[in-house]
């Protein structure tokens, strides 16, 4: 695991996530009343904007199945020094965030751990979070 | 007698003459005050290298034409050539232009609709038609920075003798260069040169590397013509455009201009309803950079500080996943939007989920006046001869002419509107009308119609800060004008791309809450 970058990776995301890069309403989006925590394997990150995603594989029943989480903005990170590869796959993480009102698998991250217990606040909850 | 004017004053005042007029002898081209070939002014393409950029036969949507390829044939390789013929076969779903993404360089330049180039020591922009689109090209020797692959690529150029030279870096390998399938692969870099053959002809090369995809680096050579008879681009939103046409983004019986055939009339406010306040204005700091002509200088890269005004333009605390917002309104006193009674409900309901689908902005469309200025997302102002320019990040653009011009025909609605500006002072004043009433001002359902009139302030305070001012009115929505404030800071920083639609994964969801939402209320109805 590249240490280095994925701190930085936690401050930036969260740099993301205070920066309010939305372009759609996030209560319409997403609903309240799920919330939703699961530990997954990062298949890809894909930096996109005004959103990116973190896509993983996360083991239900037995079974992957694959979640897209949205974070902030990929220019947010770009401007903090980010790289396109600087999320490997096959990273683990636990997630915790709100699931979309439409019961797709997709969540509105609040914040990622890392294995070691590092937070990652990936959160483009359209809320200011903290670094640690 | 007549004042006595320095020699280059004579030089400067015959080459703006001769640029207004288009009055130049044979060879001989406008030039800027630095003595650069001036390419400033509307130009389109007209030769048929959208269609495709090789010779071609006509068929059906697609005229023949003769091909701009130096030495006639793209010299591909043979895995690139078999797939070449299988984007052709597939163009009519396969282009991305017909998905609306971003064309990339160099086929943005020579597709059938018109730019605009607007020159400064530092720069040259590309103002395009299509979309709205721009394209920054540096010329003040900053390397490239290469942060990200991007769909329109980075651009760094320098002159050479008269012909500005560009180098187009670190694009992604999803555009075409025609809508004959020709293609590259993401280790493209394009070399173009812009000469002026004469002031209404700009020689266009293109050089193409891709040692992906060639077996040799080729060239195409394209004639760009001066657009004598326009003094001014329009908008084409073309993801808009196939939305209202399909249905998937419906009309506002209330907020939308018109549609063609149906009456118009002028509303006003009623008579005694009140004026907005003229507030007072800070000086400008001697800090604040100047051009040479004294007026300050706007240039540079900016983000405001708008304190979530994007969720609500009110003060509002934390709603569900909505932020708590500062509240920007500055007048009337009460710092509310003096909305009418209907229209404040509407307001309400358009917070409501079922409607984030209805945001033009979550379709990734333009953003409108006032609201470009306070969407989460950095802008840039150039200041080139006559004009402000204002590039947004998410990728749109204002063009704000500064030569005392009438606005547009009224029947001509846009989504930025229709902007024209003079100086008051150290103040820069913007006058926009013509509005089409598609936009919303926030996520949180804060909306204007096509009546809106926006006359905005941006008044020089340091040289980190210009405060903006926006007074919106709006008799359709509003029972009198109201008034925004915010700082604009400058930051030293450079613009990046947000491809927006082309990596939208929201709106589906957006869409579901609502066709839910209808279902339930359609269910209900029947019981």
């Amino acid at each position: 695991m590249r240490f280095r970058n994925l701190a930085t990776l936690a401050a930036s995301l969260a740099f993301a996530a205070g920066t309010l890069l939305a372009h759609h309403s996030f209560t319409a989006e997403f609903d309240q009343n799920k919330p939703v925590k699961f530990t997954g394997k990062v298949i890809e990150m894909n930096w996109a904007n005004p959103h990116a995603w973190i896509c993983v594989e996360v083991m239900t029943d037995g079974k992957p199945v694959k979640w897209s989480l949205e974070t902030g903005a990929a220019n947010a990170l770009i401007r903090r020094g980010w790289k396109r590869n600087d999320l490997p796959s096959g990273t683990v993480i636990v997630v915790d965030g709100w699931q979309a009102r439409n019961g797709s698998n997709t969540a509105n991250v609040n914040t990622v751990t890392f294995q070691d217990g590092r937070k990652l606040f990936a959160g483009s909850s359209n809320q200011a979070l903290p670094t640690k | 007698m007549f004042p006595r004017f320095h020699q280059t004053h004579h030089l400067l005042l015959a080459t703006a003459l001769m640029a207004m007029t288009g009055s130049y002898a044979e060879g001989q081209i406008p030039r800027a005050a630095n003595g650069k070939p001036n390419l400033q002014g509307i130009w389109k393409a007209t030769a048929r290298a959208a269609y495709d950029l090789q010779d071609h036969a006509a068929t059906l949507d697609m005229p023949a034409g003769k091909g701009v390829v130096v030495g006639g044939q793209i010299p591909y390789q043979p895995a690139a050539a078999a797939k070449k013929l299988q984007n052709y076969n597939n163009r009519k779903t396969a282009d991305p232009v017909r998905s609306c993404f971003f064309p990339g360089v160099p086929r943005i330049m020579y597709m059938d609709f018109p730019f605009q180039v607007f020159q400064t020591p530092e720069h040259v922009a590309i103002t395009f038609e299509w979309n709205l689109v721009h394209r920054l090209i540096y010329t003040d020797g900053k390397p490239a920075m290469h942060p990200s692959e991007s769909w329109m690529g980075d651009s760094r150029g320098h002159w050479e003798g008269d012909t500005l030279v560009v180098k187009v870096t670190d694009v992604n390998d999803k555009t075409w260069f025609d809508m004959a399938g020709d293609f590259h692969s993401g280790a493209l870099v394009v070399t173009e040169r812009f000469t002026m053959l004469d002031a209404d002809t700009i020689r266009y090369e293109a050089e193409i590397q891709d040692d992906k995809t060639y077996t040799k680096p080729w060239k195409i050579s394209v004639p760009i013509i001066r657009q004598k008879d326009a003094d001014r681009l329009y908008e084409y939103l073309c993801q808009a455009e196939v939305e209202e046409a399909n249905g998937a983004f419906e009309r506002d019986p209330i907020t939308w201009y018109p549609p063609v055939g149906t009456p118009t009339k002028t509303p006003a406010f009623p008579a005694g309803a009140a004026q907005s306040v003229a507030l007072p204005e800070p000086k400008t700091d001697p800090s604040f950079p100047r051009t040479a002509d004294g007026k300050p200088n706007l240039t540079g890269y900016f983000q405001s500080d708008s304190g979530t005004a994007n969720q609500g333009l009110e003060k509002h605390a934390k709603i569900e996943f909505t932020p708590a917002t500062r509240g920007i309104v500055v007048d009337p006193s009460d710092r509310l939007l003096p909305y009418q009674p209907w229209a404040r409900k509407d307001r309400d309901e358009r917070a409501k989920p079922y409607r984030g689908y209805d945001d033009p902005t979550a379709h990734c469309y333009v953003a409108g006046v006032p609201r470009s200025m306070y969407v989460p997302s950095p802008f840039q102002i150039l200041q080139p001869p006559g004009y402000i320019v204002i590039l947004h990040e998410r990728m749109a653009w204002r063009i704000i002419p500064l030569d005392g011009r009438k606005h547009i025909s009224d029947s001509v609605r846009l989504w930025q509107g229709d902007s024209v500006g003079h100086w008051e002072g150290d103040v820069l004043v913007v006058e926009t009308t013509n509005f089409n009433g598609k936009t919303w001002l926030n996520e949180f359902g804060d909306f204007v119609s096509h009546a809106e009139k926006v006359a905005e302030r941006f008044i020089p305070v340091d040289s980190k800060k210009i405060l903006y001012r926006a007074t919106v009115s709006d008799p359709i929505v509003y029972s009198r004008p109201w008034t925004i404030e915010m700082p604009l800071n400058r930051e030293n920083e450079e613009l990046l791309e947000v491809a927006c639609h082309e990596d939208n994964g929201d709106l589906q969801h957006l869409k579901d809450v609502r066709d839910d939402y209808r279902a339930k209320i359609k269910k209900e109805t029947a019981k």
